[in-house]
């Protein structure tokens, strides 16, 4: 146990009048180690995340047996304050890791909790600020950042108690290629300033080369690997560590048929200029960009929600926008009743279920599913609503590698009778459901191309250069 | 003219203080007394925009109480405004409390008045939480529109289930998450808790709250005699 950070000794926890849980977890990280904690989603990850900082069992009720141990002391003994001044938390949702609304206000947050006066809360901050280059972000609205930059803040915000040990729950979740990239940079400079970092994610390409010590969670039980290679080994699914490597078949089998939608010399404010773009049915088109590149612009224009200031948006029809989300599309009282709202068929949507495989929830209320069956559920809405054009929004952003695969499989059913508009960051999924590429670089149309085999390097080229513009903007900095 | 920036204390206290006074003080007098204020405040604040709006909201109101006045079967509308308009004064200045200053600011400000910080970290929760409302809102709204789910007077009751069953569903998400990142960055923590943005009385924070305590202290003595 000596010389241990954090020790975890047949730790145990099972949520109340549940079985779900973590069991028997044992594992030891030691100052400077970068751990990876991975598994399929519900595997435990976020639970043990949660044991790690105190949230449980502070604010979820459940059984805990076993120990946890941080430098040594026990954690049974300590407050939650105590805790967390030493361990800092990086949550997933961007959203979540907020407690004010201002950068600079989130920033002193902790130190004013923890009765700083106020010259050394101005110190840190400026300490702070140098080191994660915050210097345009500070006192600005945190709604109005970029991802990559709430990601920033969030990671600045939670080291402020110049704590030991830091916990990240899904980081890359909202994160082009490049941010993630960056992030990973981040992380290594972190750990060799001899931080003690535990990253939980289902993509880990951002970590290569770094990882300490992998912990595999697999239905609440804990598997661990002594770095990448033997994790490698393992049979799990880690062809994530190098993406590029990625060995998938082409998927495109049709022909271009019907148009359905287009854009012609669209521009928008300063967002998006000279836009041209045809979509069809029988196509999956997926849109690719670093965040704020105006994908999310270009999906509203289609929808009828903004109007351009120059050029023509032209579609057959409204078309249907699965948002990342599906807690703001959710109207129901049930599943077959959510579906009715989109399709009074009731032949038809027993198929759909059935086919989704939410007939057995038929009856529940649609809040009341996981967030995989609530995808599902907006992929049966979009199979049945005749629409000519379907609209994803990041669609597997925090899915493991086999849920991201059955949605992609769901994605390709919709082409039979609509055309497919995807907004992506995420490469594999890409390789899995792309019949088109299209690349959106700072408010324009870089490339527009067809995916196959051919045209695999202009792929893997505009992730690189995702990732070079983030390399570049940082040495502006 | 520099727009001021008042402590956000004296925004909290005319809050309290002046909705209260109604009990004590003629409806009439009040009403003008912080209808005038308020305008005066907020012009202060370089809020001009919003003077403008506070203006029409409440003579529309007005207006519409002295329209139906006369009529004895609507004349329950026009209580209904009157009663409504008394309120606009303290929306507005209200509305300035929530849109121009951060959730710290008010945090430090509800804390330097000795309220129990349990009651500090709710008020500030639900006071922030207007803004993210009417961000979900909007989310709401539109997703309904691209789902085809129309608001209709014809089903008042099931259009409005459409609106407030996912806000509700969101609002317990919200709160599960907000509190986890207050605990994580120890809201709880037992020590006297400092303030970045704490800022002391200024001479016109003191000046205004004075003028607010005449005209309330006018109104009582005037009513007594």
């Amino acid at each position: 146990m000596e010389g241990n950070m954090i020790h975890s000794d047949h730790l145990t926890f099972t949520y109340k009048d549940s079985k779900e849980g973590i069991y028997d977890v044992n594992f030891t990280v030691k100052p400077g180690e970068l751990v990876l904690l991975t598994g399929d989603s519900g595997c435990g990850k976020s639970t043990l995340l949660k044991c790690l900082n105190g949230l449980i069992p502070e604010t979820v009720e459940g059984d805990m047996s076993g120990d946890l141990y941080l430098e040594e002391e026990r954690y049974s003994g300590m407050k939650m304050t105590d805790l967390n001044k030493k361990i800092g938390s990086v949550f997933q949702n961007p959203r979540s890791q907020f407690f004010t609304d201002n950068t600079t206000a989130e920033l002193v947050f902790p130190m004013e909790n923890y009765g700083f006066s106020k010259e050394r809360m101005e110190e840190t901050l400026q300490k702070l600020s140098k080191e994660f280059q915050l210097d345009g972000l500070l006192n600005r609205d945190v709604f109005s950042l970029s991802s990559g930059e709430r990601q920033m803040i969030a990671l600045a915000s939670s080291v402020t108690m110049q704590q030991k040990v830091l916990l990240f729950d899904e980081p890359s979740a909202n994160l082009d290629y490049g941010n993630a990239i960056r992030l990973g940079k981040i992380i290594q400079k972190l750990k060799n300033r001899g931080y003690s970092i535990i990253v939980a994610d289902h993509r880990f390409y951002y970590l290569n080369g770094i990882i300490d010590k992998v912990l595999f969670m697999e239905n609440g039980k804990m598997s661990v690997y002594d770095g990448e290679e033997s994790f490698q080994k393992s049979g799990y699914n880690t062809r994530s560590f190098d993406i590029f490597s990625l060995t998938i078949p082409f998927v495109f089998e049709g022909k271009e048929e019907e148009k359905i939608a287009s854009l012609e010399q669209v521009f928008y404010k300063d967002i998006l200029r000279d836009i041209n773009l045809e979509l069809y049915r029988g196509e999956i088109t997926v849109l690719v960009g670093a965040n704020g590149a105006g994908k999310t612009t270009l999906a509203k224009l289609l929808c009828e929600s903004i109007k351009p200031d120059r050029g023509k948006v032209r579609s057959v029809g409204l078309p249907f926008f699965i948002m990342q989300d599906p807690d703001y599309q959710l109207f129901g009282t049930s599943v077959i009743n959510e579906l009715t709202l989109v399709k009074n068929d009731p032949e038809q949507i027993k198929g759909v279920i059935e086919k989704m495989g939410l007939y057995p929830y038929r009856n529940s209320h649609p809040f009341d599913l996981s967030g995989g069956q609530k995808q599902r559920l907006q992929i049966c809405m979009a199979l049945l609503c005749d629409r000519p054009l379907i609209l994803f929004d990041e669609p597997t952003s925090g899915l493991d590698i086999g849920s991201m695969q059955r949605v992609a499989g769901q994605i390709k059913e919709l082409k039979h009778n609509s055309g497919v508009l995807v907004i992506s960051h995420d490469y594999e999924f890409i390789r899995n459901v792309a019949d088109r590429v299209v690349y959106l670089k700072e408010g324009r149309i870089e490339k527009d191309f067809r995916s196959a085999r051919e045209t695999l390097a202009d792929l893997n080229k505009i992730f690189i250069d995702m990732q070079e513009e983030k390399n570049y903007e940082k040495n502006e900095d | 003219m520099k727009a001021l920036k008042f402590n956000p204390v004296v925004l909290i206290l005319i809050n309290i203080i002046a909705p209260s006074m109604y009990i004590l003080i003629n409806g009439k007098y009040l009403m003008t007394y912080l209808l005038i204020f308020s305008v005066g405040m907020m012009f202060l604040m370089g809020r001009y925009k919003r003077i403008i709006a506070l203006l029409a909201v409440f003579f529309g109101m007005i207006g519409i109480h002295y329209l139906t006045m006369g009529s004895d079967k609507l004349k329950w509308i026009g209580l209904f405004f009157i009663i409504m308009a008394q309120s606009v004064p303290c929306f507005a200045l209200a509305s300035v409390l929530i849109s121009k200053y951060t959730s710290a600011e008010l945090l430090s400000a509800l804390e330097s008045l000795r309220i129990p910080r349990i009651l500090v970290v709710a008020v500030t929760i639900t006071i922030k939480y207007i803004p993210t409302f009417r961000r979900e809102f909007g989310y709401i709204k539109e997703s309904m529109r691209l789902r085809g789910i129309r608001f209709t007077m014809k089903k008042p009751l099931r259009s409005f289930r459409y609106f407030i069953v996912p806000q509700l569903f969101r609002c317990a998400a919200l709160a599960e998450e907000i509190t986890s990142a207050g605990l994580v960055k120890g809201i709880d923590a037992p020590c006297r808790r400092t303030s970045f943005y704490q800022e002391r009385m200024r001479w016109y924070d003191i000046a205004v709250m004075i003028i607010f305590m005449t005209g309330i202290i006018g109104g009582l003595v005037w009513k007594a005699t």
